[in-house]
């Protein structure tokens, strides 16, 4: 038989492109999954924040300065001052029946403390049962309290004899500029959502190739898929059914990077150049990845989904996007660099997120490609070793003639009735 | 009770021939515990790395890198001389944050005339940044205060009334139920049933779905005595069993070993597991159950279940997210399995602000029947339409 690369390549490709639009669960994972997913997780993260958590307020000290200050935490966006006490009994009440979210007490003494210049104490009580409860309680009420002691402050300079000039110069012997990149706000999507679309392609595709392997596997065609002039030039089928994935990847990748993001607004600072010349290698490492674990390990078709939700969550906090790399401990910080997905997330955020270029992710785009490198020759090696090793095309050959045979003799039993 | 019988009896006969994917997935349900006790080991992430940039050139920076040195928080791992290689390198993701000092500082800070210092962070990764800002702006808070001090010192007051003076109010935080804001309390608490039970959810989705594709629904159905309600309790027990052990032994490690801050009825906690145990397993036989096409049912069960972390509302609140995600999160058990356990955990609560939430978890059961009547159903056409071969 004629043996032309191209050819063979062109040849795969082909059946892979049928088998993948002949398979329905296929289908579901490639053209459904990754529509619903980027849908679903950017509309329940697109309000970014937590607004108007609600407070209640014990003020027992009943002045004029703390009448001052909640009236300020409720006109902050993060709190609402929903109850106010007579006693820390009732607020405890109303906290344990879960109606307030943090409580804020002034002591009997107060304002007392704050005329005689000594330093007055405000009680801060929140609920730890999520943290965007904590950050709301904490961040809104000390922001708060930075401009309300430098208030006080001025006021006390002047008491002690200092003129305004002064006093203001001494509230204020250092001036913090705060300025947040990338993610002004502290917005929950904006962190959050880039790194979950690109665990959903990672996802989706690895899954997607393994279910297919799982079916070869179970209907035990994967024999002749690969003929057996083919046996020095494995890389040829690999080459061919790579091409049919990551051609279907560029306009699912379009869709699930580019216009959902640009549909709910999530950041993209990054160049389409950037973009695309990072995701080739990813979607190839993925894609190799896949066909390494799918031929080695899928047996079935629907026993592989089983692992995917364990596997997605382990590889979200493999990422560095929640626990930062820096403090994770080095024998998780080395087995992350086994997926695709670590160096997958952390370049893409930081392009589409932070507006990187290649030049700055050049370490994660190394990395993908020698996982790409690496991915590729354990895939041809495995793919070898399932369909050449000795004896094994014979007894695969030998089961096969055999369910032939029943096959036959069944039809002719029907036949004959 | 003998149709019961019988079917469970099949089933464990099931799992002792082929227990692999039981032996699988308690396996991944150990390596996922083990993973998240140790990669959030630190509890809050300590020596974070961050930058100074350093235009002035005077001992000030230095004497600033060594009090950020100090703290536990955070690390000064650069030293920069201008604002873009700072950037570059947060780009890099090298550094979480950094302080900039300009220019002629040091001149500016000793005439009194309120130096500028940039503080930049970078929220993009939300715990890391956020904790690296506030770390640097209380540390920035504090060398005010030295410098006020110093000064106030000079003129001659006594500390007390310099204390007044430059610290008129303090804030006194108390964080109930996790007092050292610790992330691995709060991720793994909820994180960790989640993951169990949607492993099963997953898996019973895939047990039934087999019988369907195997054709051996119908010795399933036979076992019961025809009873699709029998027939798929029985099926469900041993894994309820198995499942519900995995969680409770989950959660006394967590609260009993790791010392978990836990105020509530170690009873009500163990229910509370076993009841998301079975409200999953329903959840997941209604939907088999309605769908007799395993590989669809499969599909169908992966996407209910994979909102199931962000709809347990402990990343981030229910109640923040657009109001259509609140009607929808009741239909996930691990939601009222959250709200059990910080009723329970954090406040101590008994049953008397937890029954709706256990009663919300009992409700599956009628979701189990409706599952259960329209398996029957589907069970009775594919019976007359010869699917089933006997």
């Amino acid at each position: 038989m004629k043996s032309n690369a191209l050819y063979d390549i062109w040849k795969v490709f082909g059946a892979e492109v049928r088998r993948v639009f002949s398979d329905r669960m296929v289908m579901l994972v490639f053209f459904v999954a990754t529509v619903i997913y980027p849908i679903a997780f950017c509309a329940i993260y697109n309000t970014e924040y937590m607004h108007n958590s609600p407070m209640a307020v014990v003020d027992e000290s009943r002045c004029e300065a703390s009448e001052r200050f909640i009236h300020n935490l409720d006109a902050l966006p993060e709190v609402s001052v929903e109850y106010k006490c007579s006693n820390m009994a009732e607020a405890e009440q109303l906290m344990r029946d879960r109606k307030v979210h943090s409580i804020v007490y002034f002591p009997r003494d107060y304002g007392t403390r704050l005329a005689d210049l000594q330093t007055a104490r405000i009680c801060i009580f929140c609920d730890m049962s999520s943290f965007y409860y904590y950050k709301n309680a904490v961040t809104g009420s000390s922001n708060l309290l930075i401009n309300e002691m430098q208030s006080i402050e001025v006021q006390r300079y002047e008491q002690v004899g200092l003129d305004d000039q002064q006093a203001n110069e001494m509230v204020q012997p250092v001036v913090y500029d705060d300025i947040k990149l990338y993610n002004p706000s502290g917005g929950f999507a904006s962190f959050f959502v880039p790194a979950l679309l690109i665990i959903v392609l990672h996802q989706t595709l690895f899954f997607g190739i393994c279910i297919m392997c799982g079916g070869a596997n179970e209907n035990k065609k994967e024999l002749f898929r690969i003929p057996s002039y083919l046996r020095h030039s494995v890389h040829r089928v690999i080459f061919g059914r790579a091409l049919c994935f990551v051609l279907l990847y560029i306009p699912i990748s379009g869709f699930v990077l580019w216009i959902v993001p640009w549909f709910f607004h999530l950041p993209q600072l990054g160049t389409v150049y950037d973009l695309v010349m990072f995701l080739l290698p990813f979607v190839l490492a993925v894609t190799f990845f896949g066909m390494s674990f799918g031929t080695l390990f899928s047996r079935e078709k629907m026993s592989t989904v089983l692992c995917c939700i364990f596997f997605s969550a382990i590889l979200f906090f493999l990422s560095g996007m929640v626990w930062p790399q820096s403090n994770m401990p080095k024998l998780w910080l080395w087995f992350s660099y086994l997926f695709p997905s670590t160096p997958g997330i952390q370049g893409y955020v930081r392009i589409s997120s932070m507006g990187a270029h290649l030049k700055e992710v050049q370490f994660e785009y190394l990395a993908l490609w020698i996982q790409t490198a690496c991915y590729f020759v354990t895939t041809c090696v495995i793919t070898y070793w399932k369909n050449f090793k000795r004896g094994r095309q014979s007894r695969l050959l030998h089961r096969l003639h055999s369910q032939y045979q029943m096959r036959v003799a069944k039809s002719h039993i029907v036949d004959t009735q | 009770m003998v149709g019961v019988k019988r079917v469970i009896k099949r089933e464990i006969n099931r799992i002792l021939h082929k227990p692999r994917y039981l032996i699988f997935l308690t396996l991944a349900c150990i390596f996922s515990f083990v993973f998240f006790a140790t990669l959030t080991d630190e509890g809050q992430p300590e020596n974070l790395p961050v930058a100074v940039v350093d235009m002035d050139g005077s001992y000030l920076t230095r004497r600033l890198c060594h009090e950020i040195n100090a703290t536990q928080g955070v690390k000064v791992v650069a030293v920069y001389n201008n604002h873009t290689e700072a950037r570059k390198a947060m780009q890099r993701g090298e550094i979480f944050a950094f302080y900039e000092v300009p220019k002629g500082t040091y001149n500016e800070l000793l005439n009194f005339r309120a130096p500028h210092f940039g503080l930049y962070s970078n929220p993009c990764y939300l715990l890391a940044g956020t904790l690296s800002y506030k770390q640097l702006a209380t540390m920035g808070m504090l060398a005010a205060g030295a410098v006020q001090r110093e000064v106030y010192r000079k003129k001659g007051y006594s500390e007390d009334q310099i204390m007044g003076l430059i610290m008129p109010v303090e804030l006194d935080t108390h964080l109930i139920g996790n007092p050292w804001a610790n992330y691995r309390i709060y991720l793994m608490t909820t994180l960790i049933p989640a993951l169990f039970s949607f492993m099963l959810l997953l898996f019973m989705s895939y047990l039934i779905g087999r019988e369907w594709e195997k054709g051996s629904i119908h010795t399933l159905m036979h076992k019961s005595g025809n009873n699709p309600y029998k027939a798929l309790f029985g099926k469900m027990l041993p894994y309820t069993v198995w499942f519900s052990l995995l969680v409770m032994i989950a959660n006394l490690i967590m609260f009993g070993i790791m010392k978990f801050p836990f105020n509530g009825s170690w009873l009500l906690m163990m229910l509370n597991s076993v009841l998301l145990i079975f409200a999953v397993q329903c959840a997941a036989v209604f939907i088999v159950g309605c769908i007799p096409d395993a590989q669809l049912a499969m599909g169908i069960t992966a996407v209910y279940g994979a909102l199931c972390f962000s709809l347990s509302g402990f990343s981030f609140p229910i109640e923040a997210m657009p109001p259509v995600f609140t009607g929808i999160s009741w239909l996930y058990p691990i939601r009222y399995y959250y709200l059990n356990y910080s009723n329970m955990a954090i406040f101590g609560n008994g049953l008397e602000h937890c029954w709706p939430y256990f009663c919300s978890l009992l409700v599956f059961g009628l979701v189990f029947l409706a599952g259960a009547w329209m398996f029957g159903r589907n069970y009775d056409k594919a019976v007359s339409q010869g699917k089933v071969n006997k």
